[in-house]
Parts: structure tokens; C-alpha cells; sequence
């Protein structure tokens, strides 16, 4: 009797140990969590969507594994903890290539900000000499509209830009650019063709 | 037996009986719905590749809080004792995500694409719009309002390009449809008062077979100028001999009303003096007889109606002059030519030469096409 007791304490004492054996490595689940929002506060979403979307199912997939460890008689979260480090190095390395990616954005966002100014300012000159075209003032007409809507963009683009949305800058500028340099064209054509007669 | 034997059989009695209760144990576990929620798992991170959070909304909505829910559920389940578990609602929940999932991907997808193909048409005919634009109203004077709202559709038709070769269409759209309201408005509008303009069309017509006839019949010259193409044209016997490229006033679409309208007049007219250089400032010169009797009744007929005030001047002066070839219209009512088209129709015409100033010699449905 007194054996078939302690038998009895054994195989509790072994549940008991067995259920608490594998602890949940909370302390990884919380550095690559913050790693994760980490990447998200350096816009990782914005500049590297696809890296960005990857590391978030690489997280979803270690959280549901973690709870398939809990539901478990006997835990294992070894390599739940080995998964954790990998994602926790691929959240540092998401965070920089968005850094990276952003930097670049900002740079070419403030590179054609300089050239479209240069490139405003040179069509102002340009008007001037402009012949007015066979089709007449209404030309003129336009491309001062044009002008006048390209002086907007760029004014809208900075704005964007002193915000910090790069990205939203960049789209606005190289459309405004793009419509600057057709306007620069335009003219310098205008005043070659009439130069040659 | 001797006493080793017996504690043998004790220990192993002990043993297999910690095997069998651990055996059950194990058992006896309750399972959690593992592949269900991996299936959810990744339903969703397809759903999400195929941009079902932009484009399938709701039910990628819908999707991920089941999976959430499932999630949850399955946490607060393994809070409990083991084997007081039940995995059954997370299994429900589960498999409702991914159904939900995979309906986003599927739905995602199919609006992606319809979306994608409709954008390409929306910037393919505002492309033409915008040409049309530039071609039909190049040289129409349109108001400043009309023109600033063209150079804003089609900057922001240039930016919705941009961000929809980068794969945005949800924003390229909201771009376009701005775009599209900005030039169709405008076109609309422009084309509306080209329409008005040319219901004087069969008036112009009139005019000009008249003109020819006139030219024809007499055998001597007739001049036409045609304000839309910015062309004066010669005709000996009813046929045409010369082209000149014209300038006009600033305002020249419509008739002139009144002094300082700077808008060139139509109608039939003749040339009511010749100047040379030394009687005018603009080179040579063929005075009009305008204002004729028509103009003169349409202005009483303006001050009567009240369109006109009282103290208005119906004006004159109207000629064909030289100084002209500056590509821009910028008389004050009057034709210009260049000095030496002006010594060439000056040699031909003389004073009772019939010259006709139309809007158009052509219906508007041509000057559309050309």
C-alpha cells in the first residue's frame, strides 16, 4: 500500500515537472517584438513592404508554434528560441534596409528638388525669349498655367519632404519635373526654330 | 523467492505502472487544431501578399480577426488545465479564417487586376484627352480658371503614372478620378463654347460662297480670312490663288461688339482705303469698311437689350495691316501679315475688294478631326 502511494506522488511529481520543464522564452518574444517595431517606426512598411510583410509571418508563425508548445504535455521551446533569434536579426536588418532605402529616397527627392528649381528658373528666362509660337499668346497662356502648376507641386513636394514622407515627395516631384523639362524643351525648340530663320 | 527477485518485481511493477499512467497522460492530452491554424496562418500571409488589406478590405478584415480570435482563444485555452482544454472553438474559428482568407486572396486578386486594367485605360484615354486638349486649344483663348484646371489634370494625370508603374493603383486611382474631373470639366467646357462659337457656322458658310461667287462672277479678287486657322486667302475667279498665316485681335473668338474689345469682327466687308507707309504706323495698310450696317444694328440692338451700356463705341479702324508675324494675336481688332505678304495682297486688292472674315471655313466636326 504504502509503495502503490508513493508511485502514485512519483507520476504526479513527473506531470508536474514534465508540464513546467520548457519555460516560454518570454524575454526573446519581447526584444523581437520591439525589434519588429522597431522596423515599423523606421517605415520598414513604406520602403521594404515585402521584407517588412515576411518578418511580421515570420512572428505570427513563431507565436502560434509557442502556443503549440503550451498546449503540449512535454514543452520544447528550443528551437522556438532559436527561430526567435533569427527573426530578431532579420527585424535589425529590415529596420536598416528601410533606413538605407530611405535615406536613398531622401537624397533623390532632394536632388530633383534642387534641379527642378534650377530647371523653373532657367524656363523663366526661357518665356522671355520665347517667340510666342506660330499658335499664338494662348500657347504662352498655357505654359505659364503650366508653370504656375509645376511652382505648386514643388511647394506641395517640399512640404511632403520637410515632413519626412520622402517617399510621397518623390512621386510628387519627378511628375513636376518631368512636366518642367517637357516645358523646357518646348521653349528651347521654340527659340532654336525661330534663330534659324 | 528470495527477497532480490521480489523487490525486482516491485521495481518493476513500479516501472510499467509510471509507463502506463504516463502513456495515458500523453494520451489523454488534448490536441490543439495545429494544422488548422497553420492553414489560417498562411491563407492569411497569401491573402495579405495579394494586397487583400487594400483591395478585399472586409473580408481580409474579417479574415484576420477570426485568426485573432482563434489566436486568443487557443492562448486563454492553454491557461487552463491540461486536460480541461478544448480546442474546438479555435478549430471553428480557424477554419472560418481561412475560408475568410482565402475569399480575400481570390476576391483581391480579381480586383487587382480589373482595377489594374481599368486604370491603364482611364490614363490611355485622358493621354488622348490631353492631346486633344493641346491640339483643339492650343491657339483657342481660353479663360485662365479653364487653363489652370487643365495644367493641374495633367499634372496630376503625370503623377497618378508614376505611382501606378510603381504597382500603387489604389492611389494612382484617386489621382486619376481628381484628374479626370479636372480635364473632362475643362474639355466639356472648352468644347461647349466651340460649340456656341460655331453655331454661326452656316452664317460663315453663307458668307464665304457668297464671297467666291462674288470673286468668280467678277472675275477680280476676294479675300477670306479664317479666324480659327489664322489664315487670310486670296481668290481670283473663285479660285484660290493665295495663303497668307494671319494674326488677329487678343480676343478673337466672336464678333466685335465694342471699341477696346479686341476682338476681330465678322462679316462681309470691303476695303475702304489703302495706306502707305507713310499714312500708317503698321507698314501698309487696307481699311475696312466696318463697322457695315449689320454691325451697326446688332450694336444698337446690344444697347437696347442692355448688354452694352449706353455710352459704348461701336469703333473702326478695322484693316489689314503689316508688322505681322510675330506668332502671337496681339492687334486690336485688325488682320496682320508680315511686311512682305502685306506688299503682295496690297498690289492686288484695291478699294471696293470684298474681304469676309469668318470664324471658321470649316464645320466644327473638321476643325475636331484636324
Amino acid at each position: 500500500m504504502k509503495n502503490k502511494v508513493l508511485m502514485g506522488l512519483a507520476a504526479i511529481a513527473m506531470v508536474a515537472f514534465l508540464s513546467s520543464c520548457g519555460k516560454v522564452p518570454q524575454t526573446e518574444i519581447d526584444a523581437t517584438n520591439a525589434a519588429i517595431a522597431a522596423a515599423q517606426a523606421a517605415e520598414a512598411n513604406v520602403y521594404v513592404p515585402a521584407e517588412f510583410t515576411a518578418l511580421q509571418d515570420s512572428m505570427n508563425a513563431i507565436t502560434a508554434a509557442v502556443e503549440t508548445q503550451k498546449s503540449k504535455l512535454i514543452k520544447k521551446f528550443g528551437p522556438i528560441k532559436e527561430r526567435l533569434a533569427s527573426t530578431l536579426t532579420l527585424a535589425n536588418t529590415v529596420a536598416a534596409n528601410a533606413a538605407t532605402k530611405k535615406e536613398e529616397v531622401k537624397k533623390e527627392a532632394e536632388t530633383l528638388l534642387n534641379d527642378i528649381k534650377a530647371v523653373i528658373e532657367e524656363n523663366g528666362k526661357l518665356l522671355l525669349k520665347a517667340p510666342r509660337g506660330k499658335e499664338g499668346a494662348a500657347v504662352i497662356e498655357q505654359i505659364k498655367a503650366d508653370m504656375a502648376t509645376i511652382n505648386t507641386s514643388v511647394v506641395d513636394a517640399q512640404g511632403l519632404y520637410d515632413k519626412g514622407a520622402y517617399m510621397d515627395a518623390l512621386n510628387k516631384i519627378k511628375a513636376a519635373k518631368e512636366k518642367a523639362d517637357g516645358i523646357n524643351t518646348e521653349l528651347k525648340e521654340a527659340i532654336a526654330k525661330v534663330k534659324k530663320r | 523467492m528470495s527477497l532480490i527477485w521480489k523487490q525486482i518485481l516491485i521495481i518493476s511493477s513500479g516501472a510499467i505502472f509510471i509507463f502506463l499512467i504516463f502513456y495515458f497522460l500523453i494520451i489523454l492530452t488534448p490536441q490543439p487544431p495545429v494544422r488548422d491554424m497553420v492553414y489560417a496562418r498562411v491563407a492569411l500571409s497569401l491573402a495579405a501578399k495579394n494586397k487583400a488589406d487594400s483591395y478585399s478590405r472586409k473580408q481580409y478584415k474579417e479574415a484576420k480577426g477570426y485568426y485573432i480570435s482563434a489566436l486568443g482563444k487557443w492562448q486563454k485555452e492553454n491557461k487552463r488545465f491540461l486536460y480541461s482544454r478544448d480546442y474546438s472553438k479555435v478549430a471553428k474559428l480557424a477554419k472560418l479564417a481561412a475560408k475568410a482568407a482565402n475569399q480575400a486572396t481570390i476576391s483581391s486578386q480579381i480586383s487587382y487586376s480589373n482595377l489594374k486594367t481599368s486604370l491603364k485605360q482611364k490614363i490611355d484615354a485622358l493621354n488622348n484627352m490631353d492631346r486633344n486638349i493641346d491640339e483643339m486649344f492650343t491657339s483657342y483663348p481660353l479663360t485662365t480658371e479653364t487653363r489652370n484646371r487643365i495644367s493641374k489634370g495633367k499634372m496630376l494625370l503625370k503623377e497618378a503614372e508614376i505611382i501606378y508603374n510603381k504597382g500603387q493603383y489604389l492611389e494612382a486611382d484617386n489621382k486619376i478620378t481628381e484628374s479626370e474631373y479636372l480635364l473632362t470639366t475643362s474639355y466639356e467646357n472648352a468644347s461647349g463654347n466651340l460649340k456656341n462659337y460655331f453655331k454661326s457656322y452656316p452664317e460663315w458658310r453663307n458668307w464665304v460662297d457668297k464671297t467666291i461667287a462674288i470673286s468668280r462672277d467678277s472675275g477680280d479678287y476676294s479675300i477670306i480670312v479664317d479666324k480659327f486657322s489664322r489664315k487670310l486667302i486670296v481668290y481670283l475667279e473663285g479660285t484660290k490663288k493665295y495663303e497668307y498665316s494671319a494674326e488677329l485681335g487678343k480676343n478673337w473668338v466672336g464678333d466685335k461688339m465694342v471699341q477696346g474689345d479686341k476682338a476681330t469682327p465678322e462679316g462681309m466687308y470691303k476695303i475702304a482705303g489703302k495706306f502707305e507707309s507713310n499714312k500708317t504706323k503698321y507698314y501698309k495698310a487696307l481699311l475696312l469698311d466696318y463697322p457695315n450696317d449689320e454691325d451697326t444694328a446688332n450694336f444698337k440692338d446690344a444697347i437696347k437689350k442692355g448688354i452694352l451700356p449706353r455710352s459704348a463705341n461701336i469703333g473702326g479702324l478695322i484693316e489689314i495691316h503689316g508688322n505681322g508675324g510675330k506668332g502671337i494675336d496681339w492687334t486690336e481688332g485688325c488682320i496682320a501679315l508680315t511686311d512682305r505678304e502685306m506688299d503682295s495682297i496690297f498690289r492686288i486688292a484695291k478699294v471696293g475688294t470684298p474681304v469676309t472674315i469668318v470664324g471658321s471655313m470649316q464645320d466644327l466636326h473638321h476643325v475636331m478631326k484636324r
